[in-house]
């Protein structure tokens, strides 16, 4: 342990040498406008930005790479809070509770608590990563097609029943997103699904098309059917003093930040859209044992700062496999490996040996990243809020800009246009029947990952639906899941137990 | 509303009727060596168990456990307003790449705001122009993404 502390130590010299503090600096500021910006994720920024480390040193380069990421993670969250427009797939859960806080005029503390718990997330993911990296990241080698269907079934379920108003209604928006995730190469035989010869559609319906029109173009929509002279206003707007958490925000959120932590930095060891997860699950716990879960979805503050330090710690965490097993287990840290290879370095596990000064440094340059970040972003909160002091006649029109020209970036293709402005249509109706988007959302991210680890299963099972239950870690989520389902009715037994049992003593 | 309630779940359950039927065409497979269509069955099927589930539920259900509708009441709502708005994001849509980037940006811009009631002319232009010069410059110039040139070719 005072190893690795000295190791740390040494890693702070590296990263605190102006040259790399530049780059940390260049990365953050790239990536928090790349986060912001919809449909231009940190995976087109690192592979843009690739190239210009050419000439840099490998510590330097992935250090302002790694930069690029968690700056992208920060700034999607500041679109959703105050536009409802994701800039970022993991963003998409801040769209729930931050927007409705920026519409009551409380912009300025969701976006200073995400500063701020981004901020301790990485403080102590930064911690967790030097002191938990190899062991954790052998504990994640045991989770195999099995664990990952009952995992995600678990989390199907439970996001469900946290979501919105009626379980069943949220449950059928799972399943319309796993549908229409189905769209597209079936992901084991390869074979076209419900293509019906339209190219564009091989490759399946575009996240971000989804995100940005359910959310995005589907809000700007509703307000647009708003009677004429409600577009005449801006948001409330709060006064100076507002525009930061108060003491009770901080007092509500630090449970939520430090939960949200630890959950993001055990999901971030998992194969897959870690961030995602990591942020649906922390927004799922805290609804579940917040003594208000009624003031979620109407502007709850643990409801932002849970998931977005959850989405910071899951991104610090993602680099463990990376780095340690050579493996990288989401979309970013893949580009980062290829810009690895490209600098001579192969990550795995004599990567700490041989290149001690590229992993203890790019370690060291994370938290000095999210300082910068808070530092960056802080100051800004005002400016940001102050967006909503535009009138909604033309802002909405500008969103419509933002999301169209985002959208296209992503493919450099009109369709995905279309497709956003169908999702935006379907995100109109879906608010005005009140059905959720969140869990669509969730599904089309996982159910292409859901239906491989249930094929794949069966296949090593040899059709046998035994395998889901004989594996201890599979068993336990199908269990989890079960215990979930029925809590409900659980809860109904205990009170009428409850309630006979007061009338019998009453009588 | 509850009759609103019952027509969605329909829809619902029709869109999972449909996913059955149309993955029974593609090959099944068995569960030890499952096909492309298996996968889409399974869940057509389910949100069809679910969304019949609903509709009966809502149909049974007494007016207190109805769900209720985001508050817009009907009288308030802008439909022409919003058929408009859609239809210049339509028509935007179609001649993104014969019109270039630059001028659809502006036109968008002008039509959005027109429909939604800004009717000084000059205003509009000017934010028009300010917007698509703006994000010209931060997506093309600077971030170096490229954009429908159309017929102006910038």
């Amino acid at each position: 342990m005072f190893e690795s502390l000295q190791h740390l130590i040494n890693g702070f010299g590296i990263a605190g040498t102006g040259q790399n503090l530049l780059y940390c600096l260049l990365g953050c500021i790239v990536g928090t406008i790349i986060g912001v910006l919809p449909g231009i994720g940190p995976i087109a920024g690192i592979a843009l930005l690739i190239p210009a480390t050419f000439g840099l040193n490998p510590t330097s380069a992935i250090i302002m790479l790694a930069g690029i990421y968690y700056g992208a993670m920060y700034g999607g969250s500041t679109t959703s809070i105050l536009l409802n427009v994701p800039g970022e797939t993991a963003s998409v859960i801040t769209c729930i509770d931050g927007y409705q806080m920026a519409q009551k005029g409380r912009a300025g503390p969701a976006l200073a608590i995400v500063a701020i718990g981004s901020f301790i997330a990485g403080t102590i993911g930064i911690f967790g990563l030097v002191f938990l990296a190899p062991p954790l990241a052998e504990a994640a080698l045991a989770f195999g097609p099995p664990e990952y269907f009952s995992l995600m079934v678990f989390g199907f379920i439970v996001l469900s029943n946290v979501t919105g108003k009626s379980f069943l209604k949220s449950l059928m928006m799972a399943l319309v997103g796993l549908i229409i995730g189905t769209i597209g190469l079936d992901p084991v035989s390869g074979n076209a699904r419900f293509t019906y010869g339209s190219v564009p559609l091989l490759s399946g319906i575009e996240f971000v098309a989804v995100a940005i029109g359910v959310f995005g173009i589907g809000e700007v929509l509703v307000n647009v059917n708003q009677p004429s002279e409600l577009l005449d206003q801006g948001v409330l707007m709060p006064r100076l003093r507002e525009l930061y958490p108060s003491l009770q925000d901080l007092k509500k959120s630090i449970g939520a930040i430090l939960r949200g932590t630890g959950i993001g930095f055990g999901v971030g060891l998992v194969p897959g859209p870690a961030p995602v997860i990591a942020t649906y699950a922390s927004y799922m716990i805290e609804r579940r044992i917040s003594k208000h879960p009624e003031e979620f979805g109407k502007g709850a503050i643990e409801g932002v700062a849970g998931p977005e330090s959850a989405n910071n710690s899951a991104c610090q965490a993602a680099f463990i496999p990376l780095f340690v097993l050579g493996i990288p287990f989401a979309p970013p840290t893949a580009i980062l490996l290829g810009a690895l290879l490209i600098h001579g370095v192969s990550p795995g596990p004599l990567m700490i040996s041989q290149h001690a000064e590229l992993f203890w440094g790019v370690i060291a340059s994370m938290y000095i990243g999210n300082f910068m970040l808070l530092i960056l972003n802080l100051p800004l909160v005002p400016l940001f809020a102050n967006i909503l002091r535009i009138p909604k006649r033309i802002l909405l029109p500008l969103v419509i800009l933002f999301c169209i020209t985002g959208m296209y970036t992503v493919n450099n293709s009109v369709f995905d246009i279309w497709m956003m402005l169908i999702f935006g249509a379907m995100g109109f109706l879906m608010r005005k029947w009140a059905y959720e988007g969140a869990p669509l959302l969730l599904a089309l991210v996982l159910g292409p990952k859901l239906e491989v680890a249930f094929r794949q299963s069966l296949m090593i099972s040899h059709g046998d639906f035994g395998v889901f239950v004989n594996r201890p870690v599979s068993m336990v989520f199908l269990l989890l899941t079960v215990i979930f389902l029925l809590l409900p009715v659980f809860q109904i037994i205990i009170k009428s137990l409850k309630k006979g049992g007061i009338s019998g003593v009453k009588s | 509303m509850k009759r609103d309630e019952i027509a969605v779940g329909i829809v619902i359950f029709i869109f999972g009727g449909i996913t059955v039927l149309l993955s029974l065409k593609m090959p099944i497979g068995t569960f030890r060596m499952a096909g492309t269509g298996m996968f889409p069955l399974i869940l057509g099927i389910i949100l069809m168990i679910l969304s019949g589930a609903f509709v009966l539920k809502i149909f049974f259900q007494g007016k207190e456990g109805q769900v209720k509708k985001e508050p817009s009441p009907e009288s308030s709502e802008s439909p022409m307003q919003l058929i408009l708005f859609l239809g210049a994001m339509v028509l935007a849509t179609l001649f993104f790449n014969q019109l270039g980037y630059p001028l659809t940006s502006f036109l968008l811009i002008l039509s959005l705001l027109r429909i939604l009631g800004i009717k000084r002319w000059g205003l509009n232009i000017l934010i028009s122009v300010v917007t698509a010069v703006g994000s010209y410059f931060l997506f093309v110039k600077w971030l170096d993404i490229p954009m429908p040139k159309g017929w102006i070719g910038i």
